[in-house]
Parts: C-alpha cells; structure tokens; sequence
C-alpha cells in the first residue's frame, strides 16, 4: 500500500509556531466583520445625545430625511419593538447595557443614541445624521471624579448576579491593623480607561424572512445569538453570528452594545442589508470602559515583614442604570498569606456610558492597588521589595481555604530578579545612574483566574490525508486558529499544514467566549474529545471493511498514531496512513463530536484555586532638566500553565505589558464637567503606546502544566500580563524619581515635585 | 487555511465576478455623484461616487479592497495607509476625486497568499501582529520605509513606525520583521 503521510517526530505543541492565518491577514485576505459586501448595502449612521442628563424634548428629522440617497432616519417612534435580553446559564443572553437604545426620551450619559441616519451611501448617512436637529431639556450631570459610595444593601444586584460588599473576610482585619507594629494607610485611584481595539466596533445585518444573519465583530457568537434571538422574539436557531476575524476587543467585544439591535432593526425595516460601524468617537461613549476605581489599602505588619492585615475598600463607578462590577477584588484574598482580611466595595453613580469588562477587569486595576501598597510597605520596612513577597507566599488559598493547582510564584519572583540583575539594585532614591540617566527600578506581582467555558468542536479526518476542525470560538488576536490547529495535530499525528481550521461562525458547534482568558483552555478537552471519536470511528471502518488490513482485528489492539494506524503490538514502524484506510471503506470522512462543561460559574465549591501568576520588574530612567521619564526595559515572568506556542504566547504578554505603559504613563477617558462628554474621544488625546514608547521587553514563560485544568495543562494568557504591571512602573518611578504616584496615569505634574534633580 | 477562505459566507460578491458596469451602477447611487477615474494596484477604475468619498472609503466600500482599514477617520492611528506614487499616505485623509492620474497601491497590490512580498513574510515569521486590523497599515508603512532615509537603528524603525498604533502591542516583533528585511537587503547588496 503506498504511503501518503510523513510521521512527524513529536509534538507541535510548545513549538513557536507561526499563524497559520498569517499570509490572510498580511494580505488583506483576512475578512473582518465591516469588509463584507452585499447587493442593495445600506449604510447607517447613528446620531449621539450631546447632553449627559435630561430628556428629548423634540427630534426634527425633516430636513435630513429630503437630503439626497437617505432612505429613512430611525427614532423612538419608529424602528419598531427591540425587546430585552435577560442573562440565562453560562454566557447567553448577557448584555452590559439592557435598555435597547431609543427605549425613553431619557438621556443618561453623552453620546447616547437618539436616533439613526439610513442611506444609500456612508456620505450620505453621515450628513443625514448631522443634520438631525434634537432639543433637550438639559440638566446638570454628574460626572464627578471623586467617588462616594451610593447606599447599598450588603448584597447587591450586579450584571453577573449578585455580590456580597464584603467579599472576602477572615479573622479580625480592623483590630488587626489597629494593634500591627507597621502600618500604611493609603488610597490608589485607577481613571476610566478605554479599550480602543484598532477595529471599530459595527454590525452588518440582513433579514430573509425570519431569519437574521449579523457579521460582527464579536469576542462570544453565541451570546449575541442568544441576544438577538430574544430582542427580536426570534426562534434561537434562525439567528446566525459570523465573525471570521475580530480586530482585538480587550473586552469591549464580548457583550452586544445598543448599536448592534438597532442595525438589526433598521434591516428590518428596510427590507436590505444594513451596515452600521461606529466612528472612533463612538466607540469611547457607549462602548464600554474599565470603570474608575478609588481603593483605600490598609496594610500592617510585624517589624520582620510577616503580613498581619489587609484591608482592601473599594469604589467605582457605575453608569445611571447598569450594576456593572469592577472586581478589584479579584486577587486580593489568595495572593499573601495574612491571617486578617477584609475586602469590601461600594459604587457610585455616574451619567457616563456603562463601564465594561477590559483585559484584566477588577484585578488589573484591584493588583494596581494591592502591589502597590504591598511596595510602599516594604519601603517602609526596609525590606527588598521580592523578599518581602516571598516572607508572605502562602501555602494554601486561604481565602477560600483550598490548596492551589500549580502555584510558582515564588518561582517567578526569583527567576525575574536574575534576569533582571535585581540583585544589583541599591535602594536608595535617586542612586543608580546610567548615561547621565537617574535609573529606577520596580517590580510587582500578577495574578489572574484560570478557569474553563463550555465548548463543543468537531474534527473530520479526510480521504486526501487532512483533518478539519471546527468550533464556534472566535480568534481575537491571540492565537486560536493556530491553537486549534496544533491541539488537532498533537492529537492525530496530522501535519499543522493538513489541519484545516474553521471557526467564528453560530453554524458550528458552540464554541466557548473568547474572554477572560479562558478560550484555549477550554477548547482543549472539547478538541480532544471530538478528535479521540474521528479516530474511533475510523478504527471501526478499519477493522470492519472488507479487504482492510486490519479486517477482523479488535479495535483495542489497534493505535491511531502519527496519522497512520497499526496493530499495537507491531509497534509504530509499520502502519496503514488513515487515508488509505479511508478510501478503501468508500469513505470521504470519518466525523467525531466532542464537547465539555465549563467551571465557570459552578456552584459546587472547587477542589484547587486555579490562577495564572507573574512578575514584571521594570526600569524607567529619568532626565529632571526636561522631566522625562521613560520606561527602559522591562523582564515579565508568566507561570501560566503549558505554552501552546510560545511565539504568539511571548508576544501576546509583551502586548500587555505595552498596555501597561500606557496605563501607568498615558492613558484616561477625561469627562468634560460640563456637558459630560468624554472630551478626549480619539486617537490623538485618548494617548496609547506606540512603537517609540515601548523600550526592551523580555517575556519567560515557567511552563509549568496546570493538569486540574485540562489534559495539556494550558491556562490562558491574554490578561495575566497586564496585571501587575503599572504597580512595578510606579515603584520604579518612585525609586528614581522619589515621587510616590497613587493616581494614574504618572503625569509630569507629579514629577515636577521630584527631589532628584540631577 | 482553505478553510478561512471557504467559510467567509453566503452572499459576497468579490470584486472578480463584478463586471465594471456592475461596478458603475453600484457607485451611483447617489445623484450627486461625479466620474472619477483612479489606478489602483495597476488597474484602472472608472467609478461615479459622491464627491465628499475619502480615498478610504471608496477603496473599501466601492472597490471593494477591504485590505486597507478604518481605525479613526481623522489620520491618527495608520490602519488606512497606502502609497500614493509610492509615498505612504493615510487614505482616510484623502478625497477620491483629488487623486485621479496618481498611482495608488494598497496592500492588495504588494502581495497575496502564495506570493507575498518580503515585508509581508517577515511579519509571518516573527508574528509582528495579533489580530492582523493594523496589519495591513503597518505593512504598507513598512514597505515605504524600505526606501525612506531612515537610520540602520532600532530607534530609527521605531520612530519612523510610530503613526501605525498597534493596540495589541507587537511593536518589538514588528521592528524585528522590519529589521531582517533591511538587513538581508543590505546584504545582498554588499554581496
């Protein structure tokens, strides 16, 4: 029988592996959501409140509605019924903002929709919808920076169900810190951050009969199904959700915002596609952002630098209508052993869009805090910084009193101080100079969830020697087109040029959200699965064709190795390539299913704490004659489980870590006191890194495999290495420049007080 | 990776099966829309649009080259770049109708799957992106650089790149591609 397939020495998995999407997305092949066509398109464009607080008084739509290609202006009155959504099991039916735009004639935050612009062209609708006129009945909004919390009963309602204000409690936190030897008391204040993923967010709808296809740009198909399906009282299945490519989202994708309903609905009623994608303004009013936090840390400690309490209160914002939670604390009970604990929120209401999950929600801005205080402690102490998170690594996860899966924290701090050369680091403020530099160096610790969604995937093993794969998940950026492919072939011996990969679209089976790091860890096991019923299946062909080498052999004795089968007892040298198997059965394919429950969410108390941990240390040097402060080199340490591809994995923590730049040094969503706008809505004044700003960076990876997780041991690792990251810029800063800045970003104004003048 | 193209969906009519009537017809539909001729990519488009269309928009929604991106609209962010007589230029900047007569390539003319440009390999190899939306941007900016005074530095590619955002962050890999095209250029020249 001749041979078709080469046997690949080992497995890809853990090899950097380039993108198989590559070549589409360097070519402009790669087909996002706003580049699809349709006969009869139509363009939409919405038209923005420009008061934060009040009430439409009139809307006059007679001039715009003459002008030349537009084809209806949309308002309150008559865009037809768009129901609500309600949040079910797991991620269905979630949105941040529940009220459907165009719901009342009340305004609650700046940039709210109060109607939209439909015509022929995008020109068109753009001055269709300038020239809307609305008047208001205005009053002042609140968009004040200093957050009160608003009275609340001990347990609240929030878009992820209900919360208890105090978190976390253990022992006697207050008496605690009454009687500690050392003490810090200090509050950290986090601004409104906005995710602005490059990729505006738009959705383009169509209708054929009842059924309703939407192309957007989306981190969870299957919750905007579900969405959709219960907005427009649709039966579940005549909704589609296509999303091949996601242009990133940092979370400002993963939940339907109230512009998507309304394209739907203009589909409707028009009769032809519509197409409607945000301008970048948009996308900063009424698209999510992390929420604003205020954090008092109390902190005390024996003389030795053994933790004795920890008190985290926080504070964030919340829009007029939605309960977002912004979990600061998110890592602030397992991360340091402390026998005294209490970790309590409140929140506060403001006329701004609602806030929304952004890479890391809660415990980037809640680590931001903590390892901040945890610093500014061990200054006080005089204790190096990594020593004294190593004196209170704990044992357990004492706040839920459970062992963790794969903890190597420690590991991190210490592999990260030798590449660094931490050991090198004199203490003193404003000592180490480098080219007539001021040098100063920080470090902070990581952490973030590891845990699992639902999943479902299909592999086909083919009679040309290829396997496809497929599942509704969604590649926003980080891999997973290429992860897919290579689980697919560690699994079937197939080359990861032979894997096929096909995914992002609600036609497939329900693949997991692509958030909170969980999508390849949770599409492991449903991969492995469908992959482990292909290959049965074709052992039953194998072993019941007549004519087949294997005729009348038992399947146990027969292995599914390399992409050949052979009788286990022969060993591996021999072996019939699956495809031949195939054709000789007359079979096209052979097809196996796989799925598996997510953790998430589950109600039975887990066995292990499961979390991805890390350390950044960083140096930033500092010019006093012209207050420069620039970030010079940074080392991130990443004890996130087994690597899939460390090329796209090493990439996506040096990613994060260049958010964190902008964090610490640039970037907040400003709201004007006045009309409450966010005046800084754009790229010029809404100030990101770019490739000037970002010095050095050097990401390693543990690789330890977290085997309570999934068979392979991956955890995720799209949020892990934003955490921590702005805390250890700050203590550099504060080492070089003596200035301890607990508001972000670091604005010159702060450094202007430095006492390090040369 | 036939399987990404395969998948796309139901009704896209590519630019290929469109016939140039079709094309005429689809850009006329406002009535004040006036006849700009523009060469693209080697190709010359006769097209009827509406006189405050952005180069952008008409490459996207008219010709249908979607390769080129919108990120902004207000020439901050690079997504949009092309060349224009070979210069970098962020289209979303630019009306249509004042570029008639002038040589225009997008992404679309520097390479395609199996035939990619140097530049465009380099991204591949040394992963300079993650979700790909500024890619195409970044690309075309860093093809123009191969011929712009810029300096054999790090420092210099990174100045030079600094109006392509990438909010994903590959900015190290992103010089790095660059840097091992310019290298091996200059090698080859020294060779």
């Amino acid at each position: 029988m001749p041979t078709t397939q080469e046997i690949p020495t080992a497995s890809p998995i853990g090899r950097g592996t380039p993108r198989i999407d590559g070549p589409l997305k360097v070519s402009g092949a790669a087909h996002y959501a706003s580049d699809f066509h349709f006969p009869e398109l139509l363009y939409a464009v919405p038209v923005e409140a420009t008061i934060a607080n009040g009430k439409i008084r009139q809307l006059d739509t007679a001039a715009a509605e003459k002008m030349p290609g537009v084809r209806a202006i949309f308002h309150r009155k008559n865009i037809g019924k768009i129901f609500r959504s309600s949040a079910g099991k797991g991620n269905e039916g979630i949105c941040i903002e529940r009220r459907p735009a165009f719901e009342d004639d009340v305004v609650r935050y700046y940039g709210q929709y109060v109607a939209l612009a439909v015509a022929d062209t995008f020109e068109s609708a753009k001055a269709a919808a300038d020239a809307v006129v609305v008047t208001y009945a205005k009053e002042k909004p609140n968009v004040e920076f200093k957050l009160t919390a608003d009275h609340d009963p001990d347990t609240v309602e929030t878009s992820y169900g209900p919360e208890k204000r105090v978190q976390s409690e253990r022992g006697d936190a207050a008496a605690a810190f009454a009687s500690a030897p050392v003490k810090l008391d200090q509050t950290y204040v986090t601004p409104a951050e906005t995710h602005v993923p490059i990729e505006l967010q738009g959705t383009t709808a169509m209708w054929d009969g009842d059924h309703l296809t939407v192309y957007e740009e989306s981190q969870a198909i299957f919750n905007l199904r579900s969405v959709l399906a219960q907005m427009f009282g649709l039966p579940y299945e005549n909704v589609r959700v296509i999303t091949k490519f996601v242009g990133s989202g940092f979370g400002s994708k993963l939940w339907p915002w109230t512009h998507c309903p309304l394209a739907v609905a203009a589909a409707r009623q028009l009769g032809k596609p519509v197409k409607l994608v945000l301008g970048r303004k948009m996308t900063f009013q009424a698209a999510g952002h992390r929420a604003h936090t205020q954090q008092r840390l109390r902190l005390g400690a024996t003389p030795e630098g053994k933790l004795v309490s920890l008190q985290q209160d926080y504070v964030y914002e919340r829009s007029m209508l939605e309960e977002y939670h912004e979990n600061c604390g998110e890592a602030t009970s397992f991360h340091y052993s402390v026998p005294n604990l209490r970790v309590h929120f409140g929140r506060a209401r403001r006329n701004i869009g609602t806030p929304s999950d952004m890479r890391g929600p809660g415990a980037v801005p809640g680590l931001y805090a903590t390892e901040s205080a945890m610093n500014e402690l061990a200054d006080q102490l005089k204790l190096d910084l990594v020593q004294f998170r190593i004196l209170n690594e704990p044992k357990i996860d004492e706040g839920e009193g459970i062992p963790f899966s794969s903890r190597h924290y420690v590991e991190c701090l210490q592999l990260g101080a030798e590449k660094f050369g931490w050991s090198k680091r004199n203490p003193d403020v404003g000592s180490m100079k480098r080219d007539g530099l001021t040098l100063g160096w920080g470090v902070a610790g990581a952490a973030w969830i590891a845990t699992r969604d639902d999943a479902a995937a299909n592999v086909e093993l083919r009679d040309d020697g290829s396997v496809r794969v497929a599942c509704g998940v969604q590649d926003i950026g980080t891999g997973t087109y290429t992860v897919l492919a290579l689980l697919t072939a560690d699994k079937t011996g197939v080359p990861v040029e032979k894997v096929e990969v096909v995914l992002g679209d609600t036609m497939l089976p329900h693949g997991p959200v692509s958030g909170g790091s969980w999508a390849t860890a949770s599409v492991v096991p449903a991969v492995f699965a469908a992959a482990d019923n292909a290959m049965t299946a074709l052992l039953n062909a194998a072993t019941t064709t007549p004519g087949s080498p294997f005729e009348n052999r038992k399947q146990d004795d027969l292995a599914f190795k390399g992409g050949r089968v052979f009788v286990k007892a022969d060993g591996p040298g021999g072996g019939v390539p699956f495809a031949d198997l195939l054709k000789r059965a007359d079979l096209r394919l052979v097809t196996g299913s796989g799925r598996s429950e997510g953790i998430f969410g589950s109600k039975a108390k887990p066995k292990f704490s499961m979390h991805s941990y890390g350390c950044h240390f960083a140096e930033v040097t500092w010019q006093p004659e012209i207050a420069r402060l620039r970030v010079s080199r940074v080392v991130t340490v990443i004890d996130g489980g087994r690597i899939i591809n460390p090329l796209a994995g090493r990439n996506q923590i040096e990613g994060a870590v260049v958010m964190g730049i902008g964090m610490a040094l640039l970037e907040h969503t400003t709201y004007d006191p006045q009309n409450g706008a966010p005046i800084n809505s754009n790229l010029a004044d809404y100030i990101v890194a770019v490739n000037a700003d970002v010095p050095k960076l050097e990401v390693h990876f543990l690789d330890y495999p977290d085997l309570e997780l999934n068979a392979i041991g991956a955890r995720g690792i799209g949020e892990i290495g934003l955490a921590g990251i702005a805390a250890a810029i700050t203590a550099a800063t504060n080492h070089a420049t003596g200035v301890r800045v607990r508001e972000l970003p670091i604005r010159i104004e702060d450094l202007l007080k430095s006492s390090v003048l040369a | 990776m036939a399987g990404l193209l395969t998948t796309a969906g139901p009704a896209i009519t590519t630019l290929a099966q469109r016939s140039e009537k079709a094309e005429q017809e689809l850009s006329a539909a406002t009535k004040d829309a006036i006849p700009v001729t523009l060469h693209v990519n080697g190709q010359k488009h006769n097209l009827r649009i509406d006189p405050r269309t952005t180069l952008l928009d008409c490459l996207r929604e008219h010709l249908h080259l979607t390769g080129s991106k919108k990120g902004c609209d207000h020439g901050q962010c690079g997504a949009c770049t092309v060349h224009v007589n070979g210069r970098r230029m962020n289209s979303c900047l630019c009306l249509a109708a004042m570029y008639q007569g002038d040589e225009i390539t997008t992404i679309e003319g520097v390479g395609q799957p199996g035939n990619l440009h140097p530049i465009q390999e380099a991204f591949v190899a040394h992963d300079a992106y993650q979700c790909g939306y500024c890619t195409c941007g970044q690309i075309m900016s860093a093809v123009a650089l191969l011929s712009e005074p810029v300096g054999p530095e790090d420092a210099e590619v990174k100045e030079f790149m600094s109006g392509n955002i990438c909010r994903c962050g590959a900015y190290q890999n992103i010089v790095e591609a660059i840097q091992s095209v310019r290298q091996s250029t200059n090698r080859q020249k020294a060779g």
